[in-house]
């Protein structure tokens, strides 16, 4: 099959997936306040600014366009079908996505590859600024998500729903967690009071999260004197990511640091008396450690505390979001609901499986090895293989194979 | 009663100390802060506000709004727990006496958030507040000062809202009246002119590095765009000029360039021009490359051109001493 008819198979299994799910899709919160937005197979066309009265009209429309990703506001409009202008916004729920893109991850993204659209070199990782060959500047990049990335992901959401709960006092009935379909999670809040908040306030929440601006003399930094652990807000962050960071850090880590040997030396040689001052009052007034270092402690202790939230989508009051329950475009799984609970044990490549039955045969040009299920996959490199629908729906979405001509057609 | 019946004799006491009230604000931006007679204090307000809303200049209303915002926050000042928590109320906030030794209130982070982002002091930063489920502790001072901030966006509002009155005579005279004293001390204020052409060694650090990035046909981020074409546009520099600078990109699209360009430069869509984020918002974004020494002094990459062209200027002018 060539690319084409790939893209019309894969559609195909779109709509099947849809024909047969379509109630399990439910519409946001406020159906006849939200825009709509379908990315559809043709030419990758967004088709925009549509706006639904009732679940089954939403439904309707989306068995017979059968789009590849489907898309709400954020926000709520008087009237959502309009031009931007005219649609008079009356507020939108806060939102935070978090992407292993903005992660640094212990993988160093070597799944991913880049190729050089200039001269056709193809190298491993994030794609260089100016290609080896070439000096071409401009790369195609294909993006694998892979346990490491997904569970650095985790870790983040983790990180965020912890502030969110404990900091900004939201109930998880405000909150609504996701994985994306792809590498990473969102979190949705959906409160009275946050709706009505501008892109500027949005901004403060954002540098919370990240820990922007953050001046440590506000939380209890001073002379000889610091938080502790079981204090509240970003006081007791402080606290427990210089706790976090003395327990685990190395002579190395503190000297790249610019620490002076003096002070390293204390740091190490007494670390068992610094885990045991948090008992107390901390190490703040530790002997051979003076304020200029515990700053820089700080500041690795703020950087392990804080969450890597993509500083755009929070701030943009317009944005849409990936629908619950609809088809990822970039790799056949679908967007799923996590419960704040449960999510230590969520498993995202498997438990956002949506094609669970039956096998196709494809050709695969080239993929790493990976995981779907309880199943490992790959690596392959120009191979017939006969899989799994859903990992073959994945590598077909991700443009790395083709279905082999013999598939009975669905 | 009739809106005429305000230049009646009795209402002159009002009308003078409402007119004085737009006087102070004008002079000094700030309202003085009592008349012995209640009465004419508490009606001047509303006659003063319906007479800078007839005046329709966006300035002096913000400047109005201010100044009695000012007065709010002293009055307040002096106010007991008990009433700061009542008069908060009104503006339905969510506010609780604290449990704490450091602090007086505790305030939900959405109503703490709504009435602090104008503030720079970094102190008012979110990330700088102890928060706990989603309490922001306060003093009373501080509280004092939020409720100005409130007042302040309560009357900025009111002077938005159309009355549709005719105001009499005796009225529209002390409103022009102000309006003369308003422009006579308006040129002071207003900000220097720029240059006619860019003066690319006045950019602060972020736009030079993403004037560079570009300039190498090197990718910037969505915001950085904007920040980009907003800075230069806001310095002179015309949508063609914009337009080619951008052409060295891999992916330029000449159309969609100029529709950007033409649309920040006010030209489209709802007309108004766009300037670049504040130094916050890059920073927030990852834009900010770090902070030099003229960079600690303002809060927006205008204001440094501003006065790194005035430096610049300056150094240039002024002849080198002879030693001595």
């Amino acid at each position: 099959m060539n690319k084409i008819e790939t893209k019309a198979f894969i559609q195909e299994k779109f709509a099947e997936y849809y024909r047969l799910n379509s109630t399990s899709i439910d519409p946001p919160s406020s159906l006849e306040n939200r825009e709509f937005a379908f990315l559809l197979f043709k030419e990758r066309m967004m088709l925009r600014h549509k706006g639904f009265k009732s679940a089954e009209d939403f439904r309707t429309l989306l068995k017979s366009v059968v789009p590849s990703d489907v898309y709400y506001s954020s926000a709520h409009y008087e009237k959502p079908e309009e031009e931007m202008e005219a649609k008079g916004w009356l507020g939108a729920d806060l939102v935070f996505d978090i992407d292993a893109d903005h992660i640094s991850t212990p993988c160093s993204k070597q799944h991913d590859t880049w190729t050089c659209n200039n001269c056709g070199t193809t190298g491993l990782g994030i794609p260089p600024e100016t290609c080896p060959t070439c000096k071409g500047q401009k790369f195609d990049d294909k993006s694998w998500p892979c346990e490491i990335c997904l569970e650095s992901a985790k870790r983040e959401t983790m990180k965020l729903t912890d502030i969110l709960t404990k900091d900004f006092g939201l109930s998880s009935q405000e909150m609504t967690l996701a994985f994306s379909g792809h590498r990473g999670y969102h979190v949705h809040v959906e409160n009275q009071a946050v709706q009505t908040l501008d892109q500027v306030a949005r901004k403060e929440i954002v540098d919370y999260m990240l820990g922007i601006g953050l001046e440590p003399r506000f939380h209890g930094l001073e002379e000889s004197m610091g938080p502790s652990l079981e204090e509240a807000g970003w006081r007791g962050r402080i606290a427990r990511g210089t706790y976090e960071f003395l327990l685990n850090t190395n002579v190395e880590r503190l000297e790249d640091m610019g620490l002076k040997k003096s002070v390293v030396n204390s740091l190490i040689n007494q670390r068992d008396k610094i885990m045991e001052s948090w008992k107390g009052r901390g190490p703040w007034r530790m002997k051979g450690v003076g304020s200029e270092s515990w700053k820089k402690i700080v500041e690795k202790a703020i950087e392990n505390q804080s969450v890597r939230i993509d500083t755009v989508v929070t701030t943009d009051i317009h944005r849409l979001i990936r629908l619950t329950n609809t088809l990822n475009g970039k790799t056949g799984l679908k967007k799923i609901r996590v419960s704040a609970s449960n999510i230590e044990r969520f498993d995202p490549l498997k438990d956002a499986i949506a094609f669970k039955e039956g096998e196709i045969s494809l050709v695969v040009s080239e993929a790493p090895e990976f995981r779907l299920g309880d199943q490992r996959f790959g690596p392959y490199k120009r191979m017939e293989v006969e899989l799994p629908t859903a990992a073959a729906m994945f590598l077909l979405c991700k443009g790395a194979a083709q279905v082999r001509e013999e598939n009975p057609r669905v | 009663m009739k809106i005429t019946d305000l230049t009646s004799p009795e209402y002159t006491q009002v009308l003078s100390r409402a007119e004085k009230r737009i006087e102070e604000a004008i002079l000094y931006a700030l309202v003085s802060e009592q008349e012995r007679n209640d009465e004419i204090e508490i009606l001047s307000f509303p006659i003063a506000v319906m007479m800078v809303s007839t005046t329709n200049d966006p300035f002096l209303k913000r400047r109005y709004a201010l100044a009695e915002a000012k007065r709010a926050y002293n009055l307040l000042k002096q106010e007991n727990k008990d009433k700061i928590t009542q008069i908060a109320n009104t503006f339905n906030w969510k506010i609780k006496p604290a449990k704490s030794e450091t602090a007086d209130y505790t305030l939900y982070f959405t109503d703490y958030l709504r009435n602090t982002t104008g503030f720079q002091e970094t102190k008012w930063k979110l990330v700088n507040r102890t928060m706990l489920d989603g309490e922001i502790l306060l003093t009373r001072d501080e509280t004092a000062r939020l409720l100005a901030e409130e007042v302040r966006g309560h009357i900025e509002r009111r002077l938005e809202t159309k009355t549709g009155l005719e105001l009499p005579e005796g009225i529209i005279n002390r409103v022009e009246r102000l309006q003369q004293l308003y422009q006579s001390r308006k040129g002071k204020m207003r900000l220097e002119e720029m240059p006619k052409e860019i003066v690319l060694d006045a950019f602060p650090p972020c736009i030079r590095q993403l004037y560079n990035t570009i300039l190498s046909g090197r990718h910037i981020s969505h915001v950085g765009r904007f920040a980009l074409t907003s800075f230069l546009i806001n310095s002179g520099m015309t949508v063609d000029n914009v337009v080619d600078l951008f052409r060295s990109l891999s992916d330029f699209n000449e159309r969609m360039t100029r529709y950007q360009a033409e649309h920040i430069a006010g030209g489209r869509g709802s007309r108004t021009r766009y300037i670049p984020p504040k130094c916050d918002t890059l920073r927030t974004h990852g834009v900010c490359p770090g902070m030099d020494e003229i960079c600690r002094r303002i809060r927006h990459p205008l204001a440094y051109y501003r006065r790194k062209l005035r430096i610049m200027k300056t150094a240039t002018e002024t002849p080198t001493a002879p030693r001595a």
